[in-house]
């Protein structure tokens, strides 16, 4: 049976490329630089710090983060408090979650 | 925020002729009442920065308020016989069967067979407790005994087992003897317990393999603790047969008959298109499959000598089971309407609404569809309602469940509020892009059952996307009719041949033998195709001869598949023919088409340039009112452009005709443009949009038989392009220019 394992993402991200950071709050739909996409393809087939989804509160125009659950069958997790008006920012918000996670260290704003 | 499932529902059929009657099957775990409305769809795509939300109300006779209640699913395969001598008089038995279970020890008890009445407790089972260990329990007159297995069963591995009961001395006994017992899979084991002699068993109580019945519910047989795996050949003698002599029972594919206390042998290898079981012994305890497990699937003495069914059923004898398959809500009809005569074909829907507990808006959708009857065209254009590709992806939970999602999306996944139900509620059946609850590949997908993905409001691809082409004949003046693909496999070449010309969606990637022949038989015949899409007639299905709605999916090894078949296991078993890809039985789309699927792009759509063969004049019509140098497509509601999401490429090797014209391509993909996996034959680097040619959107035309012609644009993206520009952007003036060109009956000249 073959399977998708999402722990084979092992691209060790540099926690000094602030550069990258830079680079993906600019332009977090890209095109991006080789070493961005590398950077988001660790955090997004890893799921590395939750699987931060948005859910489409109206169509077009606001959503809000949510996380997908652990287990089959429960419920996503939603957190009402994070609504986004625009996905560039929801992106941008995820991506300092997620580089949190990988690298120890926050990003501030 | 607007919420879309608070009621669901479905209708039956599916698909409905003017004049009949159709019924609606709702549920609300929440609301009393809805007010309903049936509608005609126009656009189904609340999209703001789209044409929107676009239905026209039928004023049809069940408009009006109206009271739902619940309705519960009760997912889950079984086989079932019904109460017949001797079960009930059996005093000693023994039972076995070659067991290949997917799930064990999940925590949950999973029933092999049983002949067990819940309501007395009396009877027996043979189960997987939830730690993974075989289990035998008899019980009857207050008194019960068990025997456990002291090894776990291994998950995916072919183990024999057998169980038998002594009537005279009570003892009970369970063997289990791994197929391969090597290397650390070994997992025979043995266990014995004493249980009260002369147990007298439940009457009217039904056998079952694969889960535990529990009565009935409106005439519908009901069972709990269900199985997920592999049964192949299980038999019932009526002695305590020992393990030796039942595995050379259950070795044999066709026991002798003449055993008078052979009860059963069951061979899962006859009927394999059916829901029917038949029993090979000479009481014939034939029984019946509930909610359609999957058959046609490799037994235990499977050898690889051969891949398909058909060629040898013997080895073909085994059913899989899961927890989770669905084939019929089996839901009470809640209204019925009988369809006014003088209603258009076209995508319809019963508009739901009431207010929500909380006070939020309800507005939740069932999607059906009229068609335009055989013999009763109105209209000199076909749009065909891609419903195979609708049932494929109904209910779909890939961006849920496929970890590689986020990652092929490129941004991270929106989930509408229908996702979000369907995370919380399987028992709505998935698509043929999901696995089971045991890693495996959903085959099958019927409509018996709500579909959140084909109606208005729902997820934007497919069923939303093509209303968009509705959207655009309508706004256009054009008048179609709606023919579907249910009635193409059923009707042939006949139902297209009505049609001067007949347009294909965004995405009529599922395609059965028959529909693929009435395409090719249509195109020969003079008829006009207009392929408004991308990854068109990719993957070969079956329907089912005997279920309304059913269709059969299998993945096989190849293409973008989100999930992959078992070994020896690429047929089909509703109808025995290869499956997997057209491509690889021969008939690539380019073949029927010009293009077909070469990659997937989802980061950003781009558009088309023209080619040289653009301005050759036999074509000349195509762009009128289209400068040499203009960029078509380049905007769209879907990433930004016409050339997107899944895209197709001319290629004469694959069958793309001598005298196709390739007049425009976006082939500066980007590195987000990835080939499908049967684009390459060895992978190395720059394989990618950014670097591959290959990776990119044709458009074409070619001149077929008898005046009939073909205009692809190979891009899931292009519908969505036709309304922005108020309707006159290039995308709109090239698909227009070409359907009156297709209109006009004046063959093509010069080729």
């Amino acid at each position: 049976m073959l399977v998708n394992d999402p722990a084979s993402a092992h691209y060790e991200i540099d926690p000094d490329r602030v550069d990258l950071v830079a680079e993906f709050r600019r332009n977090p739909k890209g095109p991006h630089s080789d070493g961005l996409r590398k950077v988001l393809h660790r955090m997004r087939w890893s799921g590395a710090g939750g699987r931060y989804v948005l859910v489409v509160l109206d169509p077009g125009r606001r959503w809000a983060l949510g996380r997908l659950p652990e287990r089959r069958g429960a419920p996503v997790e939603l957190f009402r408090n994070q609504v986004f008006d625009d996905v560039g920012t929801a992106e941008w918000h995820v991506f300092k979650l997620r580089w949190q996670a990988l690298t120890g260290r926050t990003i501030e704003d | 925020m607007v919420d879309t499932t608070a009621v669901l529902g479905y209708a039956t059929p599916l698909v409905v002729s003017p004049g009949e009657r159709v019924r609606f099957h709702l549920s609300s775990a929440s609301l009393a009442a809805v007010d309903v409305a049936v509608v005609r769809v126009r656009c189904g795509d609340p999209d703001p920065a789209g044409p929107g939300l676009k239905l026209h109300a039928m004023k049809a006779a069940i408009d009006g308020h109206h009271p739902v209640r619940h309705q519960p699913i009760r997912p889950g395969s079984f086989m079932i016989v019904g109460d017949r001598p001797p079960l009930a008089t059996l005093a000693s038995f023994a039972f076995g069967c070659f067991l290949w279970p997917t799930l064990p020890g999940n925590g949950a008890l999973q029933t092999v067979a049983a002949r067990w009445d819940a309501a007395s407790g009396a009877g027996w089972r043979l189960e997987i407790d939830g730690e993974g260990h075989l289990r035998l329990v008899v019980a009857g007159g207050g008194r019960r005994a068990e025997a456990r297995a002291p090894q776990p069963l291994l998950e995916r591995e072919w183990v024999f087992v057998a169980a038998r009961y002594d009537a005279v001395t009570g003892n009970l006994a369970l063997d289990q003897r791994s197929l391969d017992p090597q290397a650390g899979r070994d997992r025979s084991a043995g266990a014995a317990a004493v249980a009260p002699p002369a147990l007298a068993w439940p009457s009217a109580t039904p056998l079952t393999i694969g889960a535990c019945a529990v009565g009935a519910e409106r005439g519908r047989p009901l069972a709990r603790d269900h199985y997920n795996g592999k049964v192949d050949r299980p038999r019932l003698h009526a002695s305590a047969l020992d393990a030796d002599a039942m595995r050379a029972l259950c070795e044999q594919v066709e026991p002798r008959p003449g055993d008078p206390l052979l009860v059963a042998a069951w061979d899962f290898s006859v009927g394999i298109g059916t829901e029917a079981v038949h029993d090979r012994a000479a009481g014939r305890l034939d029984g019946r499959l509930v909610n359609l497990p999957a058959r046609g699937v490799t037994g235990a003495n499977w050898d690889g000598g051969v891949a398909s069914w058909t060629a040898k059923p013997a080895h073909y004898g085994a059913v899989h089971f899961h927890d989770d398959d669905l084939e019929d809500c089996g839901w009470e009809p809640d209204l019925a309407l009988d369809l006014p005569a003088d209603w258009p074909s076209g995508f319809y829907a019963l508009r739901m609404r009431a207010t929500a507990a909380d006070g939020e808006p309800v507005e939740s959708f069932l999607g059906f569809f009229v068609r335009a009857p055989l013999g009763k065209a109105s209209a000199p254009v076909a749009f065909v309602a891609s419903t195979a590709t609708f049932l494929a992806y109904a209910n779909s939970a890939l961006r849920l469940d496929q970890v590689h999602a986020e990652a092929m999306l490129e941004g991270l996944i929106q989930l509408s509020r229908d996702d979000c139900y369907i995370a919380e509620h399987r028992e709505l059946g998935l698509s043929t892009y999901d696995t089971h609850s045991d890693g495996s590949g959903w085959m099958y997908s019927t409509a018996q059952r709500p579909i959140l993905n084909m109606r208005p409001r729902g997820n934007s691809f497919n069923y939303v996307n093509d209303t968009h082409v509705l959207d655009w004949l309508e706004e256009l003046g054009f008048a179609y009719d709606v023919i579907t693909d249910d009635d193409i496999h059923r009707h042939g070449a006949a139902l297209l041949a009505q049609y001067r010309t007949v347009i294909t969606g965004s995405h009529p990637e599922y395609c059965s033998r028959a529909m693929w022949d009435a395409f090719d038989a249509y195109q020969r015949g003079g008829g006009r195709h207009m392929y408004l899409g991308g990854n068109g007639f990719y993957w070969r299905i079956a329907w089912n001869p005997a279920l309304p709605s059913a269709i059969e999916v299998r993945r096989d090894v190849t293409g973008v598949r989100t999930w992959e078949g078992e070994p020896g296991e690429g047929h089909h078993a509703f109808t025995g023919e290869p499956a997997g890809l057209w491509r690889t039985i021969g008939r690539a789309p380019q073949r029927l088409v010009g293009v077909g699927f070469d990659a997937q792009v989802f980061d950003r759509s781009s558009w088309y340039r023209r080619l040289e063969a653009s301005f050759d004049p036999r074509v000349g019509f195509i762009f009128e009112g289209v400068a040499a140098d203009e960029r078509i497509g380049d905007y769209g509601l879907r990433n930004g452009g016409a050339a997107g999401l899944e895209i197709d490429r001319a290629e004469p090797t694959l069958g793309s005709p001598p005298h196709l014209l390739r007049v425009a391509t976006a082939d500066r993909i980007g590195y987000g443009g990835l080939p499908t996996p049967e684009e390459f034959r060895t992978a190395h680097r720059g394989l990618d949009g950014e670097q591959n040619a290959n990776v990119r959107a044709d458009m074409v035309f070619f001149p077929t038989a008898a005046g009939g012609a073909v205009f692809a644009v190979g891009s899931i993206a292009w519908p969505c392009a036709l309304s922005p520009r108020g309707y006159d952007g290039n995308v709109s003036r090239i698909t227009a220019n070409v359907l009156r060109r297709f209109l006009d009956p004046t063959p093509f000249a010069g080729f």
